[in-house]
């Protein structure tokens, strides 16, 4: 099964997503696609508290930042897996290197559902950065229509997808497997 | 009258001209121009109402009984410093609301996928 979630920052949306890979996972591996690259004290912080959060559920970390689909090379590509996020894999793949790259989410977008193609399971979590009255430069716009972008192709390819609200599904697409 | 709501990119405009029919020559971008309410489909409606807001005007509805409103989802987030935008987010969420009431059908987009709310 392929998952897609997204919903507001700390609403449950990665606890949630671990809960159902490691279902999806049953007796078989079960990976963590980590995908930040951390820039700062604050970035190394959500990454103990996130690696904490995840400590003794089973899950073998694979430090992806871009390129995502070589981050299944030569591990169980029938196993079950977690990206989260899509949020920062497309931030390292538009501004990598201190370039900006307008096309990335286009890349980034065939990438992922290339990604969804090729494993047994997956659960995707991205961030809906969507809904507010935020009036943003030209810089955060392309990155916003290009999230939205990664997100559509996502929730087209994928067989469940959930809006995660205050730590509760709401299902548009699909059956949650918990 | 129909409502299309959700947040910035989800896919509402691609919804209204697959779902409900609304053809390009019906759509008034409102983010682009006045908002035309002899036409049918009122794109960024919210844009509509930003103007309305910096004007000191109150915002108008839709007349037509097939309109399609199509607005950006623009009420959640931090209580906005500034106050016009302030006042723009509230009155957003006051029409819009009053939108939805008189709408017979009202619908939301998350990553292209829509969930009818009403009707």
């Amino acid at each position: 099964m392929k998952m897609f979630f997204s919903g507001g920052c700390k609403n449950g949306k990665s606890s949630l997503a671990e809960d159902c890979a490691r279902v999806l996972a049953g007796e078989g591996p079960l990976y963590y696609l980590a995908t930040m690259i951390p820039h700062d004290e604050e970035d190394r912080e959500r990454i103990r508290r996130h690696v904490a959060s995840r400590a003794g559920k089973g899950f073998a970390t694979i430090e992806c930042g871009v390129h995502i689909t070589d981050a299944v090379r030569g591990v169980d590509a029938k196993g079950s897996f977690l990206l989260d996020s899509v949020t920062a894999l497309l931030t390292n793949e538009m501004f990598r290197d201190g370039e900006f790259d307008p096309h990335a989410a286009e890349r980034v977008a065939e990438e992922l559902c290339e990604l969804a193609d090729s494993v047994g399971s997956i659960v995707f979590v991205s961030d809906f950065i969507f809904a507010d009255t935020g009036m943003y430069d030209e810089f955060t716009e392309i990155y916003r229509a290009g999230l939205a972008r990664c997100d559509a192709a996502l929730a087209r390819c994928c067989d469940t997808v959930v809006e995660i609200n205050l730590a509760t599904p709401i299902l548009y697409k699909g059956v949650m497997p918990l | 009258m129909d409502l299309v709501i959700g947040g910035a990119y989800q896919g509402k405009l691609d919804y209204a001209k697959r779902a409900l029919a609304v053809t390009d020559g019906e759509v008034c971008d409102c983010a682009a121009e006045e908002a035309d309410f002899s036409r049918r489909c009122l794109y960024h409606f919210e844009q509509y109402v930003y103007r309305c807001v910096c004007r000191g005007e109150t915002p108008q509805l839709p007349t037509r009984e097939d309109a399609v409103v199509i607005a950006d989802d623009i009420f959640c987030g931090v209580v906005p410093i500034d106050e016009t935008v302030r006042a723009w987010r509230e009155q957003c969420g006051r029409t819009l609301t009053q939108v939805a009431s008189r709408s017979r059908t009202v619908t939301r987009l998350f990553c292209g996928l829509d969930k009818r709310i009403k009707g």
